[in-house]
């Protein structure tokens, strides 16, 4: 124990963490979501880039939220259509200040997407300013009908058409709605970037653990005390874990504390497909927000191993940052010039693969049998990961007894 | 208490880095002494337990070392040749990092760091940073870490390099305390320390044992091998190029040589008395003036 509180606290002493925590809580809870939320996301937009967005992200927030209010609960075809109709009275009357309290992507998103016959390809506007909105009915029939049409193109077939079909059952019908596009911010995008963003961060602090020049010559030192290296060696993985975990933990906290704080809780009940109409997964947000924030916390924990690997291999600190870094920014580079499979095989590694997947169809198909993708990639990634521990650990012995 | 080597040899390839070496020691300190390459660390580190006899064994008080393994490393104290430290860590938060390892509770292990702090003269920088230490304040460090859990066995590689004259006495009197009942191996190529502090004086030469006594009887094995030569200072560069010169002093024209040799090296030769550094430079004649 008071190893590890050792190497601990020598983890922390480090410039090096102490800066990279610090632009890590400042890039994520300042940029991502204070500012975010109180201008570039939320602020009431001004008609020019959302950097010219006015700084009252808090009042627009509620003003949207009260707005959706009118027609939130059950979300029915007349429901819909009063939202249309609201909207079209709105860009009639062009009043920039009350076009900001609509759910400006969500709503019109649908109709373009659920009644395509009802688009004119030659009419510049978004569907939703000239439709007719008498004639948006069969809301949760077309919306089976495109998730169909989505699998059919995808070639998703048979057993698996089965399988995705079988869950979607479960998804209740009517939706019900409120805002959406606070939550789509943060489970389409906020969450999504964590990992990416942390692992830069988590290489940086994480880097030296076992690696750096000095490390080696310390061999026959550890080596000759009681407790030996095995000691030192768990303390070392333990700091290293509890140090990932910290910064995740502070993490939580700025982004939780900041999304209460500017957006509440409304909503929290919304199904998903209120983000993506054709998501098959039959969870609500909130669900939604803990699986991303455990699919993140698991992928730092793995990535952690594995960076502790690298680490272990590297001659130099510096070595084993841009190892770190590679296994995460590499296969996220090259992805999209591979097959499809190896971009999913790809997406197992430790933050690599993205929490949005809940929102997808993919599947993995083991011995035959079909498992919807978020299922593994949430456990995975930590498996590879602790499994990196126990080589790292042997590597470092290795090293040491040169 | 007794450490014996057992026909001990270690083999990197075909060179071989220790050959055969047996010994028992008792209590007391003992000088390694040897020119560099003789295998004076190879040995070390094979009876620290950090490195694997090609043949032989170390034996504790009649168990083999490797088998012991934590116990042996428990009564244990090791300062090696060059060691790596943690250059962020203070004195203070090193000590207290290889007293966790060495098992030391955290109560105790604070007033002995404190303790061993004052002993080799850190007090004032206990919590400065290792890398902002100068070679001999790390020196100090690397002797007081092996210090820390009060070790029946401890063996000391090249202690006094990079120490000062004064630093050197502190150290000296510090081993001679401490060697009165416990097991001290140091290994130096500097034949004053060996002097001051040794009991016993293990020659090391080619991977072997050469000679092993006291001081005054390894002096004793060097009289009748040193002779002092007046010859005018023309001579002395041919001298110094045919025969193991010691050392060489002017007096007005002429030079008087001190000549390491086991015949009488010239009619006008003279015996000398003998030192340790004699028998040294009979044993490892290419290394003048170490
Ligand atoms: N790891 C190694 N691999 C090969 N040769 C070695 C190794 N370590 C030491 N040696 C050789 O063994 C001999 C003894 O070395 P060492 O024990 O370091 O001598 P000393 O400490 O007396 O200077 C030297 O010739 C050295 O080159
Ligand atoms: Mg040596």
């Amino acid at each position: 124990m008071e190893l590890f509180w050792l190497e601990h606290k020598r983890l922390w002493k480090r410039k090096s963490t102490q800066i990279s925590v610090l632009l890590c809580l400042i890039y994520v809870v300042v940029f991502g979501s204070i500012l975010s939320y109180q201008w570039f996301t939320f602020g009431s937009s001004t008609g020019y880039n959302s950097f010219r967005n006015r700084f009252d992200g808090y009042a627009s927030i509620r003003a949207c939220q009260q707005y959706a209010g009118q027609f939130g609960g059950v979300l029915t075809d007349e429901a819909l259509q009063e939202m249309v109709r609201d909207y079209q009275s709105i860009t009639d009357r062009d009043d920039m200040d009350e076009m900001n309290k609509t759910d400006r992507y969500k709503v019109p998103s649908w109709v373009s997407q659920l009644y395509p016959e009802l688009n004119h390809p030659q009419d510049y506007r978004l569907e939703i300013s000239y439709v007719e909105p008498e004639k948006l009915t069969g809301f949760y029939e077309r919306r089976q009908k495109i998730l169909e049409d989505f699998l059919a193109i995808s070639d998703q077939t048979g057993e698996e058409r089965e399988y995705l079909l079988k869950m979607n059952e479960k998804v209740e019908q009517p939706f019900r709605y409120q805002w959406t596009e606070g939550w789509n911010v943060i489970l389409g995008s906020n969450l999504p970037e964590l990992g990416m963003v942390m692992t830069l961060f988590l290489t940086i602090s994480l880097a030296p653990v076992f690696a750096g020049e000095w490390h080696d010559r310390t061999g026959p030192l550890l080596l000759t005390t009681k407790n030996g290296w095995k000691e030192a060696a768990r303390a070392k993985i333990c700091s290293g874990l509890a140090l990932a975990v910290e910064i995740f933990g502070l993490i939580l906290v700025g982004g939780v504390g900041s999304q209460l704080f500017f957006l509440g809780t409304e909503g929290w009940d919304m199904p998903i497909q209120m983000i993506k109409l054709i998501a098959v997964a039959p969870m609500n947000m909130l669900q939604a927000e803990i699986f991303g924030y455990v699919f993140v916390f698991l992928g730092v924990i793995g990535y952690a191993g594995l960076v502790m690997l690298l680490s272990s291999c590297a001659k130099s600190t510096f070595a084993a940052l841009l190892l770190g870094l590679s296994a995460v920014y590499l296969p996220l580079a090259v992805s999209e010039y591979l097959p499809f499979w190896a971009q999913k095989a790809l997406d197992l590694l430790p933050l690599v693969g993205s929490p949005a997947d809940i929102f997808r169809t993919n599947t993995f198909c083991i011995f035959g049998k079909y498992v919807w993708s978020p299922y593994l990639l949430i456990i995975v990634p930590v498996l590879l990961g602790l499994g990196c521990v126990p080589f790292a650990v042997r590597r470092w012995a290795r090293r040491m007894r040169r | 208490m007794e450490l014996s080597l057992d026909r001990l040899s270690k083999h990197y390839g075909s060179k071989i880095a220790v050959d055969q070496v047996s010994a028992v020691l008792g209590p007391g300190v003992y000088g390694l002494l040897g020119a560099n390459g003789a295998g004076k660390t190879t040995l070390m580190r094979m009876l620290c337990g950090i490195l694997e006899p090609t043949a032989g064994e170390v034996l504790f008080d009649g168990k083999s070392i490797a088998e012991m393994g934590a116990g042996y490393r428990n009564v244990l104290g090791y300062l090696p040749q060059d060691f790596g430290y943690y250059p962020g860590d203070s004195a203070e938060e090193f000590l207290m990092y290889l007293s966790a390892l060495k098992g030391i509770p955290r109560h105790i292990a604070k007033g002995r760091v404190k303790e061993l702090l004052e002993v080799v003269d850190l007090s004032a920088c206990a919590s400065k940073k290792l890398k902002t230490f100068s070679g001999g304040m790390k020196q100090r460090i690397g002797i007081a870490q092996a210090l820390l859990n009060k070790p029946e066995v401890m063996i000391l590689d090249e202690p006094t390099a990079g120490l000062d004259p004064r630093e050197r006495v502190r150290f000296r009197n510090l081993i001679s305390d401490y060697g009165e009942n416990k097991i001290v191996i140091l290994s130096t190529h500097i034949v004053s320390d060996i002097e001051a502090i040794a009991d016993e004086v293990l020659l090391m030469k080619k991977g072997s044992f050469v000679q092993k006594g006291t001081v005054s009887e390894l002096i004793d094995k060097a009289r009748g091998k040193v002779w002092e030569l007046t010859v005018p200072s023309s001579q002395a560069h041919s001298w110094q190029k045919k025969a193991t010169v010691a050392n060489l002093r002017h007096e007005g024209e002429d030079v008087v040589l001190r000549i390491i040799s086991d015949h009488k090296p010239d009619e006008g030769a003279i015996r000398a008395e003998a030192s340790l550094e004699d028998l040294y430079l009979y044993y490892f004649p290419a290394e003048k003036g170490v």
